[in-house]
């Protein structure tokens, strides 16, 4: 029986344009970010690495040839991307109670938990497959413009993809809940994509100039940052030699991470944003009168 | 898990959105075999109470089974329901065909399902079209293609006219009698009688989210009995001649004609013709249907709405509407004789469609003349609903508060005898006794 649901609800995800209008800009945004982080890293690789600099790096006792500042680059470029899938999510419900499909979705299942079950194996689903998407395309793009030292070994590649699928499916799930919870589409995309882009990133200005910087952790950007941007800095200190402990917070900076926990933890913590948000929409959906 | 049955039963339904009472205790039974029409006018409850019977919203309080289960109940429930609820339910950018087939999924049913169905509501062609680009009339056949999906032993249709052209009616008409006669159960709902009263058997109708009446469209229209216009040469006479015969549902007309309700003219002119009267002109007015439908609907009003029509027509002899003395009235002696003479072969009892609503009545069906229970009186469902002495009425769509009962009597209603006005106010008590 949820296997006809899943089936119906993801002949519904396939049916419409929706998925593809997104995947566009998501591999766009992806590749586009990783090319030009790549292109940024090889730069300050390039002046670390000159003959000018090589007095400096030999008086800090660190050897920068080892640097896989790439790491960086895909951390950010998976977590700006991943901002679609969280778009694709947020419209899951909300367009349907907007469309007015919701009230056949609800007719034709046997109650609305399996529905709303169906609709989530189906978007856990496409949460994976937005986050190869974007691993692939970041992967291309950041090989293109990046000196092959400047890449992660296979498996430290292997971790980030992982972590990168992990992020855009807990997205995807989030915008679901979040969708599902306002109910309207346009706003559903404005609140996340605002919150998300500029909104948190305000709250993390203020909260780490007022020195509490292990508050931003744990915020959802901030927690799901942290996933990609924890397994971008430890793999990258494992790798780089030796590396002053004060430079440490600036790397994690770097690749997004500023305040966040380790990848486990920060991706425990956005778990339960998104299980937070998921739930509610759902206990939101669940008694609603479809009317 | 469900009975099979095809019966779809609301007991007692009641839907409070904030301060507004969508739905109040609404209770009736629509058999399998015929199509019911469930009619009231806009805002009198009826999408909320189809709602609430398809699991879409949750009651404040009551139930709608079908096959004696809730919707959540019934398993792979677009098997056994099928539902047009709106026309709107569709995303613009699937086709119709990619439509069917994500609910035909749903359901468990084969793809070919899609487009059987988009071929029996006409549709065939356009299946590969975006329902964006539908008329209304288009979404309407799609919506119905899709509650036909898993072949529902029941189907349930709000407003599905909305949009159709007159073609489209009439091939909707015949369809749901054929789907019917298939021994399965059509509910239908309309804000207008007349676009429904060819499709209909049975009707519900509702207002202000109370039941008004449920049962046979014909008996409705039977017991809005017409009256016979008839321009004797003595009119004394013939009224005499007349009220020796039993009929006291007499009056003079402004034009000077008699008017007889509830006989026939046959009758008048064989009395006439008994008398030595002679007869100029007879002339069988029918009563209006339409015009029942909207004294019944129009809730705030039934008070003065019957009594207006009766009013004028035969003062004093309540028979087209019974005024809330009238139950305990008719016990009184002398005034009796006048109801009890009243020929109303297709009065009260043979009414099915009276008894399913209020069967569980008993004292108060067998009230000679009380043809006209159904009648929205605030009176007379007040003295009904007082009854005290009643607590075995389950299904007795009992109304608590009923703001709009006039102390006072309506207009028109002066005319009856003292007796008879007597009689409300404490009338019910003794009519269900």
């Amino acid at each position: 029986m949820l296997g006809n649901l899943v089936k119906a609800e993801f002949r519904k995800t396939t049916t419409t344009g929706l998925w593809w209008g997104l995947m566009i800009p998501t591999v766009l945004i992806a590749l586009g970010w990783a090319m030009g982080t790549g292109f940024v890293g090889k730069n300050i690789m390039d002046a670390v690495g000159s003959s000018d600099a090589e007095e400096l790096t030999r008086l800090l006792g660190i050897d920068p040839a080892q640097w896989q500042v790439a790491l960086f680059g895909m951390a950010r470029s998976i977590n700006i991307a991943t901002i679609f899938p969280m778009i694709f999510g947020g419209l899951a419900i909300s367009n349907e109670i907007n469309r007015k499909t919701i009230t056949t979705t609800f007719l034709t299942a046997p109650n609305r938990v399996s529905a709303l079950t169906a609709k989530l194996v189906v978007y856990l689903l496409w949460g994976a497959i937005y986050g190869l998407a974007i691993v692939a395309a970041v992967s291309i793009g950041i090989a293109i413009t990046s000196d092959s030292s400047a890449l992660p070994d296979a498996t430290g590649w292997l971790a980030l993809a992982g972590v990168g699928v992990l992020s855009s499916v807990l997205m995807t799930v989030f915008g679901v809940g979040v969708g599902a919870l306002m109910t309207s589409p346009i706003g559903t995309t404005v609140v996340l994509v605002l919150y998300m882009l500029i909104i948190e990133n305000g709250i993390q200005l203020v909260v780490s100039t007022q020195g509490l910087p292990e508050l931003i952790g744990f915020l959802p950007n901030g927690s799901v940052n942290g996933l990609t941007g924890s397994v971008a800095s430890s793999l990258f200190l494992s790798t780089a030699g030796v590396v002053p402990e004060e430079l440490e917070e600036v790397l994690r900076a770097i690749a997004g991470a500023l305040g966040a926990f380790d990848w486990w933890l920060s991706g425990l913590i956005f778990m339960v944003w998104t299980a937070l948000f998921f739930l509610g929409g759902w206990a939101v959906t669940q008694r609603k009168d479809i009317t | 898990m469900h009975d099979g049955s095809g019966r779809i039963v609301v007991q007692n339904l009641t839907k409070q959105f904030g301060p507004v009472a969508a739905v109040q205790n609404l209770s009736f039974t629509v058999e399998p075999g015929s199509v019911t029409g469930f009619l009231g006018p806009n805002g009198a409850g009826k999408t909320t109470t189809l709602r609430m019977l398809l699991g879409l919203v949750t009651p404040t309080a009551g139930t709608g089974l079908i096959n004696g289960r809730p919707f959540t109940q019934l398993g792979n429930p677009a098997r056994v329901v099928g539902a047009v609820l709106e026309a709107q339910g569709f995303h613009p950018k699937r086709s119709a065909r990619n439509h069917l087939r994500v609910y035909a999924a749903a359901i468990g049913v084969p793809d070919a399902r899609a487009d059987q169905v988009l071929d029996l509501v006409g549709l065939g062609a356009a299946g590969d079209r975006r329902v964006g680009g539908f008329s209304l009339g288009m979404k309407q056949r799609l919506a119905l293609a899709t509650a036909l999906l898993g072949d529902p032993q029941v189907l349930v249709l709000d407003e599905p006219s909305n949009g159709l052209d007159p073609e489209g009616i009439a091939w909707l008409r015949t369809f749901l009698q054929s789907y019917a006669r298939s021994g399965r159960t059509v509910l239908i709902s309309s804000h207008l009688l007349a676009e429904v009263e060819q499709t209909v058997d049975q009707v519900v109708i509702i207002s202000r989210g109370q039941t008004m009446y449920y049962g046979p469209l014909d008996n409705l229209r039977d017991q809005q009995q017409g009256r016979v216009l008839v321009q004797p040469s003595d009119a004394a006479a013939l009224v005499a001649a007349l009220q020796a015969d039993g009929v006291t549902a007499i009056e003079q007309t402004p034009d000077g004609r008699i008017a007889v309700t509830g006989v026939e003219a046959r009758q008048v002119a064989d009395t006439a013709l008994k008398a030595g009267v002679s007869i100029y002109g007879i002339q069988e007015e029918k009563a209006d249907l339409e015009q029942l439908f909207f004294r019944l609907t129009n809730g705030q009003y039934t008070a003065s709405g019957p009594n207006q029509y009766a009013g004028p027509q035969q003062p004093g002899s309540g028979y087209y509407a019974p005024p809330p003395g009238y139950q305990q009235g008719y016990q009184q002696p002398g005034y009796q004789s006048a109801p009890q003479g009243l020929p109303q072969p297709t009065g009260y009892q043979p009414q099915p469609g009276y008894q399913p609503g209020y069967q569980q009545q008993p004292g108060y069906q067998p009230q000679p003349g009380h043809q006209q229970g159904y009648q929205p009186q605030p009176g007379h469902q007040q003295g009904y609903h007082q009854q005290p002495n009643q607590p075995e009425q389950p299904g007795l769509a009992a109304q608590p508060e009923q703001p709009q009962l006039p102390a006072a009597p309506p207009p028109g209603y002066q005319d009856p005898p003292s007796g008879h006005q007597q009689g409300q106010g404490q009338g019910g008590l003794g009519g269900g006794a």
